[in-house]
């Protein structure tokens, strides 16, 4: 084999849902171990640098300067940059109220009003990875999913752009031939979300919460009149939309209101 | 055509003895849904009017199966790893699904998967003296009825059962147990399928005027009905899945980590999506979705590709499956009651 790739695993803000996936690939981790040179990747190892990276794979949101500071350096020493799981992609769960305003207000109503952690911390307002530097590459999930991650990682290490489902979460829904919850009256997110997770909510008979981040296409403002008609609230409903979707949504929903004026 | 008849009891024992050719299928219950599966017993088959989630279809083209794995030296298919299967109670839309999807697959440069499964597929048909749903529009497609597609086709008349014997398998299949059916069809069951038939005629909710629609489709081009549904399509894609003469599928390679080893699998497209009508460059051909929704409707209700023929079979699965109703009905009715 030629050289041996150099690939980092960088963690921000998140739960780790996705260093964990990387950990429960079984005998593919030890696989990945033979074919690259795993440089970074601190829930498996304690040595860990950032230098001449030809992968850099990303997770969690930027909340802090001293994060952004590392997100740049990363983007400098990597070849291609993977942002994985919901978090790196669109910001996450922490990024609901994006755009609001007041987020000093609420960060302080959370951590106190004490001047001296924030002064420490240097946080800022919770943001996805594209928002600072590019992102080529996009393994969206909460967490991802290990079938998507193995696929995404095996192609860029073999020089081949990989190709992961744009379609929504129905898609895969129908496949499972499962009871359609959007036409039981749920609040169910399916046309609007980003599929590839094997609709394992509706499966179960919970409705789309809408982890795995908006779907790049989707009619939005149909599923907003859909939803408004079966008796749900419009804070109830952009509660919902919010939730996962991050920056994206952000910009969705403005183009909703402008459209619905 | 060989028309023979059976007991109504002796259904069970027959469906039986076919394990002789391979797995016993047939439409069963999973949850709030009925689905083509796996029978082990003869007591989890609902054979009574009502209709699958999805067509026969998944089992012929599935919607998600590995075409071949290849290392550096060969690929291997496996096809001889396909299972042989009899399904009992495909409807008879879904054998007019099969059959525009055979026209696809089969015709000109077969397509070696859709073929082999066809081939290890036993498909045994049933009507009942009641149409499947409220929302059946089979009656308006002329799918109501069968003459081919199918091996073997049970008319249920309640105390009995009309079979016919549409193949050669067919014939192999009924000579497995030979004891089970008969050949004197009298005059008495005769007329009890022509009432059975006549009866069932005058039960459907819903149609759809076929006679004018084809050319009111021709015309709507540029209609802004189009746009109007455009703007409603969820753009979920479930009408495209549940379709039965829906085929289209995107193919994608899987590279293994390492040793140049890979996979090739494929996947049901869908023609409602973006990224569907997505070509080189960034251009779409089909950029508006109800540009999309136009070119699904003309090819289910005016023509599909080189048949000339609407490809809808009347099942109506696109009447329940679409969350802000667009569906074969809405669509014929809006075209029709435009100018």
């Amino acid at each position: 084999m030629l050289n041996k790739k150099r690939i980092g695993i960088y963690s921000f803000t998140g739960c780790s849902g996705e260093q964990l996936v990387i950990l429960e690939c079984g005998k593919y981790l030890l696989k990945l171990y033979e074919v690259v040179d795993i440089v970074g990747f601190p829930m498996a190892q304690s040595k860990n640098t950032i230098m001449d990276l030809d992968i850099a794979l990303l997770e969690g949101s930027i909340t802090t300067e001293s994060q952004l500071a590392e997100l740049k350096e990363i983007r400098d020493s990597a070849k291609t940059l993977v942002a994985l799981g919901t978090c790196a992609c669109y910001g996450g769960i922490q990024s609901m109220k994006l755009g609001e305003g007041d987020w000093k207000k609420r960060f302080q109503e959370v951590y106190g009003a004490d001047d001296k952690l924030y002064n420490k911390m240097k946080p800022m307002e919770s943001k996805p990875c594209n928002e600072f530097v590019t992102i080529d590459y996009y393994i969206p999930g909460c967490p991802m999913d290990k079938g998507q991650f193995l696929h995404t990682i095996s192609h860029i290490i073999n020089d081949t752009p990989p190709h992961l489902y744009p379609f929504p979460v129905c898609t895969e829904c129908k496949w499972k031939e499962n009871d359609c919850l959007l036409n039981r009256g749920e609040l169910c997110l399916g046309p609007l979300t980003r599929g590839g997770c094997g609709a394992v909510c509706p499966s179960h008979n919970i409705p789309c919460v809408g982890c795995w981040g908006p779907a790049e296409v989707t009619n939005m403002p149909s599923e907003y009149k859909l939803l408004l008609e079966k008796g749900y609230s419009q804070i109830e409903i952009f509660r919902n939309f919010r939730k996962f979707g991050g920056t994206p949504m952000v910009e969705k929903l403005k183009n909703m209101m402008e459209k619905l004026r | 055509m060989r028309v023979l008849w059976m007991e109504k009891g002796k259904l069970k024992e027959f469906f039986y003895s076919m394990k002789a050719f391979g797995e016993l299928w047939g439409p069963i219950q999973k949850g709030k849904t009925r689905i083509y599966g796996k029978a082990e017993n003869f007591s989890d088959l609902k054979l009574e009017p009502g209709r699958t989630a999805l067509p026969i279809k998944k089992l012929i083209h599935p919607s998600k199966f590995t075409m071949f794995k290849y290392d550096k030296q060969e690929y291997s298919t496996k096809l001889e790893n396909i299972p042989r299967r009899v399904i009992l109670g495909v409807s008879p839309c879904d054998i007019h699904g099969l059959l525009k999807l055979d026209e696809i697959f089969l015709e000109e440069e077969p397509d070696p998967y859709y073929e082999k499964r066809r081939d290890n597929t036993a498909i045994i048909g049933i009507s009942y003296c009641k149409p499947c749903c409220d929302s059946c529009i089979c009656q308006s497609m002329g799918t109501d009825v069968v003459d081919e597609g199918y091996d073997l086709f049970f008319s249920d008349l309640e105390d009995f059962y009309l079979v016919w014997v549409g193949s050669s398998l067919g014939d192999d299949l009924v000579r497995l147990n030979p004891a089970v059916f008969h050949d004197d069809i009298d005059r008495t069951k005769l007329e009890k399928f022509v009432e059975c038939k006549k009866e069932r005629d005058k039960l459907f909710a819903c149609s759809i005027d076929m006679d004018v629609l084809p050319d009111i489709m021709e015309l709507s081009y540029d209609s802004p009905i189009w746009d109007e549904l455009g703007d409603k399509c969820l753009e979920c894609g479930a009408c495209t899945m549940v379709c039965p003469s829906c085929n289209c599928y995107n193919v994608i390679d899987e590279v293994y980590l390492s040793e140049g080893k890979g996979k090739r699998f494929r996947y049901w497209d869908c023609c409602i999506f973006k990224e569907y009508s997505l070509v080189a460059g960034d251009h779409n051909f089909r950029e508006n979705r109800g540009e999309r929704l136009r070119l699904w409707y003309g090819h289910k209700l005016n023509s599909f590709g080189p048949y000339g023929r609407p490809a809808c079979v009347g099942c109506g699965r696109c009447v329940d499956a679409c969350p802000v109703d667009i569906n074969v009905l809405t669509v014929a009715r809006a075209l029709l009651e435009s100018k």
